[in-house]
């Protein structure tokens, strides 16, 4: 591996490393956990970057990995506890101006996902990320079609959270 | 009303600003750490399971037991069983090496984790051809001790003195049979542990991603 690979590498990971994070909160409730599992992803991007020869953008190549270590290669330690009083960034509620209907709606939502299943996440995660439904299912191997029943059933539990 | 999902996708763009950030340092640290994935333990198990069976049944052997597999007329058919032995571990080392390359972290989902309990069940497979190898040699051993080995004949005098030889054979089978099935049970078990607790969440998260290819 040369040095200018590297460079070329770390600097594209710093400039998209937010994906990473976003990973690593959703599928992580603690900070060493997050730590951990970010690590994992960089070192499975990096062996993985040798063979990225830029036919997608980075960033698309980078979820692909991201969401494959998170959901198959990465093992959680069973010692951690999820602790219900840590929230991580990701599920610290962003409301513009202080609005109590849209916070408790955001809260209620975010709850939702976080008990998720994993394949679940994956496909809220990137919906999030508004990635189109070609996409979703090239990440995770199911048929477009599939992944659009299955997001739209996901849409339909969060909306009837909120109006029960 | 705004719909809740848009809220949600809104507050989710602005999550970034408040995301951690690692500096360049930080990060080119980080891509020289060693991996703990998923895909090297089961390459670290698969070796150790291949090193211990291939020695198990290959070191075993020596002059002596040579000298008493010739006397006890098994020679033939425990060479045999050698040989085909060395047949098939290569054929199962060189089906892991394949199925191991296939391990793309950059797959999908769905094929990663199937290229994965791949190389799992190509290992699982080797382990059940040994203990199979293995429980054909102890029968093929006891069945030379009984028949040409020294006490073979106080045994059999023994048997046929105590009246029923019918029963005597049924009971020495029988046993034979009852100690096989604890060994088995036994290693199954231990792989049950083993694999379960290293694959169940894959497991689960393939079950979930099959059932929507439904």
């Amino acid at each position: 591996m040369n040095k200018e690979l590297e460079h070329k590498f770390v600097t594209e990971l710093e400039t998209n490393q937010n994906i990473v994070h976003k990973v690593c909160s959703l599928y992580t409730s603690d900070k060493d956990a997050h730590k951990d599992l970010f690590q994992e992803i960089t070192i499975q991007l990096w062996k993985a970057y040798p063979k990225f020869r830029g036919e997608s953008k980075f960033s698309t190549w980078m979820y692909r990995v991201a969401l494959n270590t998170a959901i198959t290669l990465y093992r959680k330690s069973k010692r951690r506890v999820t602790t219900q009083n840590y929230d991580s960034v990701i599920f610290k509620i962003k409301a513009d101006e202080y609005d109590p209907t849209e916070e408790q709606q955001l809260k209620l939502m975010y709850d939702a996902i976080r008990e998720l299943g994993d394949i679940d996440k994956a496909l809220v995660f990137l919906y999030l990320e508004e990635k189109n439904y070609s996409e979703i299912s090239e990440t995770l191997g199911i048929t477009e079609v599939n992944a659009r029943v299955k997001m739209n059933r996901i849409k339909t539990k969060l909306r009837t959270i909120l109006n029960p | 009303m705004t719909d809740g999902l848009d809220l949600l996708k809104k507050d989710w763009q602005r999550k970034g600003e408040e995301l951690p950030q690692l500096s360049y340092d930080e990060l080119y640290k980080m891509i020289w750490k060693k991996s703990s994935s998923m895909v090297k333990w089961i390459f670290y198990i698969s070796i150790i399971e291949f090193v211990f069976w291939a020695l198990l049944n290959l070191l075993s052997y020596d002059k002596d037991s040579l000298a008493m597999e010739k006397e006890w007329h098994i020679f033939e058919f425990s060479t045999v069983l050698t040989i085909i032995n060395y047949v098939v571990l290569v054929f199962f080392i060189y089906m892991f090496y394949k199925n191991y390359k296939q391990i793309e972290v950059t797959d999908s989902a769905s094929k990663l984790m199937k290229s994965i309990l791949r190389v799992k069940r190509t290992v699982t497979q080797y382990v059940w051809f040994n203990i199979a190898i293995f429980c054909v040699s102890l029968g093929m051993f006891l069945y030379g001790s009984l028949r040409f080995g020294k006490e073979s004949v106080q045994i059999q005098e023994a048997a046929s003195n105590a009246g029923n030889e019918t029963l005597f054979w049924i009971m020495v089978v029988g046993t034979i049979i009852i100690v096989i099935t604890a060994i088995v049970i036994l290693i199954w078990l231990f792989y049950r542990l083993l694999y379960g607790i290293l694959l169940n969440r894959l497991r689960a998260n393939y079950r979930e991603l099959k059932k929507l290819e439904i």
